[in-house]
């Protein structure tokens, strides 16, 4: 046996990556060419460049039969190969593995009707010297699945589904129950309200909470959490029954059906059983949750012309009405309509009753702020409560600021500037410039409109000082809507309620009952009545706020 | 001359009444007055005794009657002063011996009774072949016309009693020869194709009319029954060889499907870059055909002229088109649903993945980017930080729509057959079944119209047709049938058919088994397989009929006859042996295969007829037949519009599973022509309450807009998109549509027709009915497991281009006008053939209904349709314009 290495560089367009030794072994005929292959698997198996390769030639046989063909790999064709008839194609295919770097079981050569075997017989093939063959097959990684699969919604348990979906659930109409399911539709959308929610146990009553208030807790708390698990609606028939419990003007019926009802009245009503229950019965003070959230502060200033006597008094609530008159077309206007009211009462000046006027201003805000919109009125003629269909406008962003009492207004004061610079930088100005010229603007502003004491730049840095030190979130005044009950129909005790809610991801779904409707924001703005569509009844708003 | 004897001699109902016209001959001229004394004079004459007067006066007579210059609309004047005469003479006429001056009336005779013969007596005729047997057109051609159409009632007349028609020929004979003279071809081919002599045209042809006639006799082929068309196109054949006008023959030749007419071109021609031409328009039409060296003598030639039908350059051809359009960035899914534009309804930024939004974006990105060889899913490059990698995408996908994903990788490569094969090669030593099935496809799909001597396809496939797991069973026959559509290749079909009868197969490996070998041997007749089919049908037990796959056999038996009309009634005949449940099934997919493409209005009225039965239930063969309406009369235009309006009835008065089939039906109709009218009906479908109705009408939308990128249907798409938002099937039909409408981002068409709307490829209208079946039964195929079956469309996929080559084949950059394709069938001189043209420089994109012609005289088309690929040739009379 002779050996002979020949050593070359390979040059194949940019696969420099290995030295091929070229080994003939020159042998006799009858080579076993599966030893071969082992060998050749052998150094493959080392994986050390360079690579060897065996090519089998036998020189003992005097007369091989050489075939030259032309071998078509992807784009490339590769004149004049030969094939020598007397070895096996295995031989052939590493011939073609030097080539193109395609390892030979991974080499597929088309000839007329199949595949090329590796142990086949060349002269049973058919090659013909001239030949065109291809050769198909890459030296890329096999393609291997990733070690963890997609997960596909499909497969997907019902609770993460919903996540996916980007919104809750819808709720059974149980009949004329969409006042019901409207308003628990935008209370669910208050995170805060669900956690405390949650942190309610069964046990944890309080003793000077009724057996009714507590079980319609309970009600709220499993409903909203059926609501987050599922994707198909929900029937909140366990809360209604506790509901119509507590509240049994809730049951009334009207031929044998269960009456539409009061969106607004079943607010309030609920929200007034959640601030009995849900004062958490363990920190000292006193702390009421939904009064955290959505209770306002209101001072008011009691002036009566006649004797020019002057009272005040604070007082809380839920929500702030707006009221809607001939001259009210925006919310603002309504809102500040709706904190001046004149009433009778007795003088004591006087010592007889006497108008007084009295002036509300908000003291104190929440972090939800609830308005109504006072759209239903008591109409004797026809019995029922009528409906104002007057188009109110309302912003998705609203400045309660000149609402504010001055008290409030300072403390706002250093918040706002926080938020504007933030903001001013988001649009890319340069943020001093921009808040100091604003802020000049605003500052002179406030002054015109609340005629506050202080002046300009001092005020504002005294108001800093005042606010407490530490990141802490202070409310700012302005608020973006987040939850819009609306009603269509004419009269409150007809027609349907819907609720229009704000997603954490900031699309807004329609809740017609059962049929959650993405909706467009644009869209939502246009519920300000003025027709037979639906209009805002109450509007949620969210403060926005800044940490300081 | 006195009136009463006129009326008394003859019995004329044509006869005017005496008072107008006592009042008419007042208000005459006095020219005229004189010319009507003067024929009254010879009338007179000529029953004078004297035969040397008689003489005199009938020459006068004739010579009054020729010289008339008569107007179109009137009739002339002499014969007008001669009609009340006409009696008296034909009297006299009876009376007189014979002699020339009898034959000489006779003339006259004939040529009044063009205005005076009563209906149905054909005296004109009569007197005609009494007479002279001179020139006929002496007389005019208003009277050449009138004795042709007698000529035609007299022919049948004697048909009928069997009398000798020799005299009646020799007339024929003149008038054809007359009419070809004077610019009025069809009216010779109407007189010829009456009396049944059409072969007598081809000596009457010359070179300034054959062009015409062969358009009036391809056009009227479309309207004539059985075996006549085939007759009309024959000589068409003939003449067009005869007057060397080669491709045209071809074209005439591909649609009567006759392969000895094509091999005759070959060998008739002797200029090379014509061969050429014709390899194009072979290899669009999409058929196998191996050239001999009887047909081209030179090996090199032949194997250039080989390669060219093997469709080996389409790849390329396509990729210039692409780039010079200006279309060659790859688009993702996202750029098509354009998801931006509907707000607030978009699918909520979903977390996480959806397997059937997944497929659906799986095959959108294969049918967007079909043929551009790159993508953003498939082909990205792995290392891609978007997360676009190939691997990564593949697995997005769950357990049988890795299947379809592996193979859209094929279609991403469609014809490139070199580096197609080396990227799905990867995909072969996965370990995952559907991987495999996926990649088996894909090779199919690559290799789909293109062949290539080394058969790749079926060396890499034939293997795995036997492995012990159906998916990949499937995955290997249905690559067959795609890569060898029509090439009825022994070898395949004897691998294929023992598994037809193979008891333990699967029924999915039998179906598609059956639907691969219809496709391969589309249109052949094979006896082989059609029994082989038949026995399998036979086989399958009542249970298995009444699964939805079983649809299938019934349609690959009927692709074997497909259009091949009467051949079809033997296995017509044997079906009717089959099981009750799938007998009428059978029967009508046999029946609309069979006639598909002919224009048969009896089939239609035929098929239509069983739609009008209202069912017990359980039948299901009413939603072939309303497809085999579409398939019958999709053909030519008018039917087509027929049955656009028949299907409209169906509508409204078909039960639900004719109306599940209507939109498939419109969609076949008007393939990849979006006529707002059909667009309007699928967008009121696609509302429907009726959820298979609704997905029908979606697909359908995606067909006839199919590769247009048309803008109303995908505003409108994309508006559904956000309707069904939530039903995942339906979202998944819109998804799939809206990859159509963008097919190869709209350089591609899915009409089977082709070359002027004139040849229909069989294996395009296969591989689109084939996908049509499926989409009868959507809730079990396409939205079950069997989703690959959409990839049968990529038989359709035809690049929608003219590209112009010079003599070396490299692309020749002309300007061309493009508008508006006008009929000109049967209009003489040379009428504009489009209307509302735009100048464009080729290669250039061509709607439906469009028409192209050199705006150049630099250079001459070697086809006479420009669609596709044309070889240009130099002109060499062309001048600069300095």
């Amino acid at each position: 046996m002779t050996y002979r290495i020949i050593t070359r560089t390979e040059k194949n367009r940019g696969r420099r990556r290995f030295l091929g030794f070229l080994l003939y072994i020159n042998k006799r005929k009858n080579t076993d060419f599966r030893r071969a292959k082992i060998l050749f698997l052998l150094f493959k198996q080392n994986k050390k460049t360079p690579i060897l390769y065996f090519f089998f030639r036998s020189i003992a046989d005097s007369n091989p039969i050489m075939l030259t063909v032309s071998v078509k790999w992807q784009k490339e064709v590769f004149k004049s190969v030969e094939i020598d008839t007397s070895q096996p194609p295995y031989v052939f295919k590493c011939q073609l593995y030097d080539l193109t770097g395609v390892p030979p079981e991974r080499q597929k050569i088309m000839v007329k009707g199949g595949l090329l075997k590796d142990d086949a017989d060349w002269s049973t093939v058919g090659v013909k010297q001239g030949q065109k063959l291809m050769m198909m097959g890459t030296a890329d990684e096999v393609v291997k699945a990733p070690e963890k699969g997609p997960v596909f919604m499909e497969d997907l348990p019902e609770e993460e589904q919903v996540a996916s979906l980007g919104h809750s659930a819808g709720l059974f109409n149980l009949g004329n129950t969409c006042y019901m399911n409207s308003t628990v539709q935008c209370l669910h959308s208050v995170p805060e309200l669900k956690s405390s929610l949650v942190k309610y146990s069964h046990s944890g009553r309080s003793n000077d909470l009724d057996q009714t208030s507590h079980m319609l807790t309970v009600a709220t708390r499993d409903l909203f959490n059926e609501l987050d698990k599922s994707v198909k609606p929900v029937a909140p028939m366990q809360f209604w029954m506790v509901l119509r419990k507590k509240y049994p003007q809730f049951s009334q019926l009207h031929n044998g059906v269960f009456m539409q009802q009061d969106a607004e009245e079943c607010w309030t009503q609920l929200l007034y059983t959640l601030s009995q229950s849900l004062r958490s019965p363990g920190s000292s003070v006193n702390v009421d949750t939904v009064k955290d959230l959505f209770g306002i502060e209101l001072a008011s200033r009691i002036h009566c012309q006649e004797s020019g006597e002057e009272s005040s008094e604070t007082e809380s609530t839920y929500s702030l009405k707006c009221h809607i008159s001939q001259e009210v077309n925006h919310l603002h206007e309504g809102l500040k309509h709706g904190l001046k009211s004149e009433l009778e009462k007795a003088s004591p000046a006087l010592g007889r009753s006497a108008i007084y006027f009295k002036e509300s201003r908000i003291n104190g805000l929440p972090r939800y702020l609830t308005i109504q919109f006072v759209r239903f009125f008591w109409k004797r003629e026809s019995n029922q409560k009528a409906k104002i269909l007057r188009k109110v406008d309302y912003p998705l962003e609203l400045d309660v600021y000149d609402l504010c009492s001055d008290e409030l207004r300072k403390q706002l004061e250093g918040p706002r500037q926080i938020l504007r610079d933030e903001e001013g930088k988001k649009l890319g100005l340069k943020a001093n410039e921009k808040s100091s010229s604003s802020k000049d603007g605003d500052v002179k502003m406030t002054d015109a409109e609340g005629s506050s004491n202080a002046g300009g730049e001092s005020s504002v840095a005294a108001s800093q000082e005042g606010v407490p030190a530490g990141k802490e979130t202070c409310l700012t005044g302005i608020y973006d809507l987040v939850a819009v009950l609306t009603h269509k129909g004419r009269s409150a005790d007809s027609g349907h309620y819907v609720a229009w809610v704000k997603q954490e991801n900031g699309k807004w779904i329609e809740f017609d009952d059962d049929n959650p409707i993405p909706q467009r924001e644009e869209d939502i703005v246009k519920l300000s009545g003025g027709g037979d569509w639906h209009m805002a009844y109450i509007c949620m708003y969210k403060a926005r706020t800044v940490s300081m | 001359m006195s009136d009463p004897k006129n009326d008394a001699g003859t019995s004329q109902p044509k006869a005017p009444a005496k008072d107008p016209k006592k009042k008419e001959e007042e208000d005459l001229s006095e020219e005229d007055l004189a010319l009507k004394q003067q024929l009254e004079l010879y009338v007179e004459r000529v029953q004078d005794s004297d035969p040397g007067l008689q003489k005199v006066a009938l020459e006068s007579m004739r010579h009054e009657i020729r010289t008339s210059t008569s107007s179109m609309t009137s009739v002339p004047k002499p014969l007008k002063f001669l009609r009340p005469h006409y009696g008296t003479l034909k009297a006299f006429y009876e009376t007189m011996p014979d002699s020339d001056l009898k034959k000489y009336l006779s003339d006259i005779l004939s040529v009044l009774a063009l205005t005076m013969s009563a209906e149905g007596e054909r005296e004109s005729l009569k007197y005609r072949l009494l007479g002279s047997e001179g020139d006929i057109g002496s007389w005019g051609h208003e009277y050449v016309r009138n004795l042709a159409g007698e000529i035609s009632q007299e022919y049948i007349k004697r048909q009928s009693e069997e009398a000798p028609i020799e005299d009646l020929m020799e007339l024929v004979q003149q008038i054809v020869s007359f009419h070809m003279k004077h610019n009025a071809e069809p009216e010779a081919v109407d007189l010829l194709m009456e009396v049944e002599d059409l072969d007598l045209l081809v000596e009457h042809v010359d070179k300034t009319n054959f062009k015409r006639t062969c358009l009036y006799l391809t056009s009227a082929a479309r309207y004539l029954p059985g075996p006549d068309d085939m007759l009309v196109l024959d000589i068409a054949y003939t003449i067009y060889l005869k007057f060397e006008e080669f491709a045209s023959a071809l074209q005439i030749a591909l649609s009567l499907d006759n392969m000895q007419h094509v091999r005759q071109v070959f060998t008739s021609c002797d200029n090379l870059l014509k061969k050429m031409q014709f390899c194009y328009i072979l290899a669009r039409h999409g058929i196998t055909f191996e050239l001999d060296d009887e047909m081209v003598a030179d090996d090199d030639d032949r194997e250039a002229l080989q390669d060219i039908i093997n469709n080996t350059k389409l790849s390329e051809s396509y990729l210039t088109l692409a780039r010079d359009i200006e279309v060659m960035e790859p688009k993702s899914p996202e750029d098509i649903y354009k998801a931006h534009l509907l707000d607030g309804r978009a699918s909520a930024g979903a977390s996480v993945d959806s397997a059937r939004q997944n497929l659906a974006a799986t095959f959108v990105n294969a049918f967007v980017n079909a043929g551009f060889g790159q993508d953003k899913l498939m082909t990205a490059p792995a290392d891609s930080s978007i997360g676009g990698s190939t691997g990564n995408w593949l697995f997005k996908n769950k357990e049988h729509g890795k299947t379809s994903a592996a193979a859209s990788l094929g279609m991403i490569l469609l014809w490139d057959v070199d580096s197609g094969l080396a990227q799905i090669d990867k995909y072969f030593h996965s370990n995952d079944n559907h991987v495999i099935a996926g990649a088996l496809l894909g090779v199919g799909i690559v290799n789909c119209g293109v062949k290539n001597d080394c058969d790749p396809a079926l060396a890499l496939l034939s293997e795995y047709i036997s492995k012990e797991d159906s998916s990949v069973r499937i995955g290997a026959i249905m690559g067959l049938g795609i890569a060898y559509a029509g090439a009825q290749n022994e070898q395949i079909r004897s691998s294929l058919t023992p598994i037809l009868n193979d008891a333990k197969a699967p029924l999915d490996v039998i179906a598609f088994t059956a639907i691969s070998l219809g496709l391969i041997y589309v249109g052949s007749c094979n006896e082989e397989v059609a029994q082989a089919i038949i026995f399998a049908l036979m086989d399958r037990s009542e249970s298995e009929l009444g699964e939805p796959l079983t649809r299938l056999l019934p349609l690959a038996l009927g692709l074997l006859y497909l259009g091949k009309q009467e051949s079809v009634e033997a296995t017509a005949e044997v079906s009717k042996t089959f099981n009750e449940k799938i007998r009428k099934y059978c029967d009508m997919t046999l029946l609309s295969c069979a006639y598909a493409g002919t224009g048969n209005v009896l089939k239609v009225q035929n098929l239509l007829g069983h739609c009008a039965q209202h069912l017990e239930k359980g039948e299901t063969h009413q939603g072939p037949a309303v497809l085999g309406i579409a398939m019958v009369a999709m053909a030519e235009e008018l039917g087509l519009e027929m049955s656009i309006r028949s299907l409209e009835h169906l509508l409204q008065y078909g039960e639900q599973n004719i109306r599940r089939a209507v939109p498939l039906a419109l969609g076949l109709l008007c393939i990849s022509n979006p006529k707002v009218n059909v667009m309007d009906t699928l967008s009121r479908l696609s509302h429907d309450s009726d959820s298979e109705v609704a997905m029908a009408a979606v697909i359908s939308l995606g067909l006839i807009g199919a590769g247009t990128n048309n803008a109303r249907i995908a505003g409108m798409l994309r508006n559904l998109s956000s309707y069904y938002y939530k039903d995942a099937s339906l979202l998944f039909c819109v998804r799939i549509a809206q990859g159509l409408v963008h097919l190869g981002k709209g350089l591609l068409t899915l009409n089977p027709y082709h070359s002027d709307r004139f040849l229909l490829s069989p294996t395009a209208l296969a591989g689109l009915v084939t996908m049509l079946h499926a989409c009868l039964d959507m809730k079990a195929m396409v939205l079950g497991k069997y989703h690959y079956i959409l990839y049968f469309i990529v038989l359709a996929m035809q690049p929608r281009m003219l590209m112009t080559v010079d003599e070396n084949l490299k692309p020749l950059s002309v300007p061309v006008r493009v508008g508006q394709a006008v009929d000109v069938v049967g209009q003489a001189g040379r009428p504009k053939t489009i209307t509302g043209f735009q100048t464009h420089s080729t290669p250039v994109l061509l709607a439906a209904g469009d028409r192209a012609e050199l705006a150049t005289e630099k250079y001459i088309p070697l086809s006479p349709i420009l669609e596709g690929h044309v070889i240009l040739k130099e002109n060499p009379e062309y001048r600069e314009d300095s």
